[in-house]
């Protein structure tokens, strides 16, 4: 299982779809930074497919003013969480 | 487990580099080992030793020598993309006859091998992009 980390909004190129289209049916996709514009109900949709694999990070949402505004199918992870994730998966690969 | 960052954003332009420091910190709070921070691209501005943010503002060269001081993090700059931005040591200005120097310890000026030893000695590399 890889982790893919997105720090790009989903309206900022080819980016998301680019990493929606590396990533295998058990990868898993952390937005963080400008990329947690995606976890928003009228963005997520664009990450259909990979339902239970799409996670968010908190400081960034909370930075961005957010942090209620999520989708309820994303979950939420702290840093501390980031770091769990990168345990969990054998590599990781960031798309910026 | 060994980790490694390796960070292309630079300072100030980008959230890069802030991301990059909290995520070392918190994976030495999980008690994980992170070997080495490997500066390339427009990162390597993370080691300008003139640096002078406002004192409001996050350090972010003194956060990576705190990283060095605090656990031992080895701080390499890669010396192809720093030496054409301007980012050098003494024994470099030295050598292309410059009167200053912008890049001291603890970061050291290294080549793109160190960055492939990372990738293959360490269990997670992680990077952070602009």
């Amino acid at each position: 299982m890889k982790l893919h980390i997105v720090n790009c909004a989903p309206d900022a190129g080819r980016v998301v779809q680019q990493a929606l289209s590396a990533m295998t049916t058990d990868d898993r996709l952390l937005l963080i930074e400008d990329g947690v514009q995606g976890a928003l109900p009228s963005l997520v949709d664009g990450f259909s497919g990979i339902e239970g694999r799409l996670y968010v990070l908190r400081e960034d949402l909370e930075a961005r003013g957010l942090m209620s505004r999520h989708d309820d199918r994303v979950t939420v992870v702290d840093v501390d969480g980031f770091v769990t994730l990168t345990e969990q998966a054998e590599q990781t690969l960031s798309w910026y | 487990m060994r980790y490694a960052i390796l960070l292309m954003g630079a300072p100030y332009s980008d959230q890069a580099s802030h991301s990059a420091l909290r995520f070392a910190r918190a994976l030495l709070a999980r008690g994980h080992r992170l070997e080495t921070v490997f500066f390339y691209h427009d990162g390597v501005y993370n080691a300008a030793r003139l640096a002078a943010p406002p004192q409001d503002e996050p350090h972010l060269v003194d956060g990576w020598a705190a990283l060095n001081a605090e656990h031992g993090v080895t701080l390499q700059v890669c010396i192809a993309a720093a030496l054409r931005r301007g980012l050098m040591d003494e024994r470099e200005a030295s050598r292309h006859g410059k009167s200053g120097y912008s890049v001291e310890a603890p970061f050291e000026l290294t080549g793109l091998g160190q960055l492939i030893d990372l990738g293959l000695q360490c269990d997670r590399l992680v990077t952070f992009g602009p």
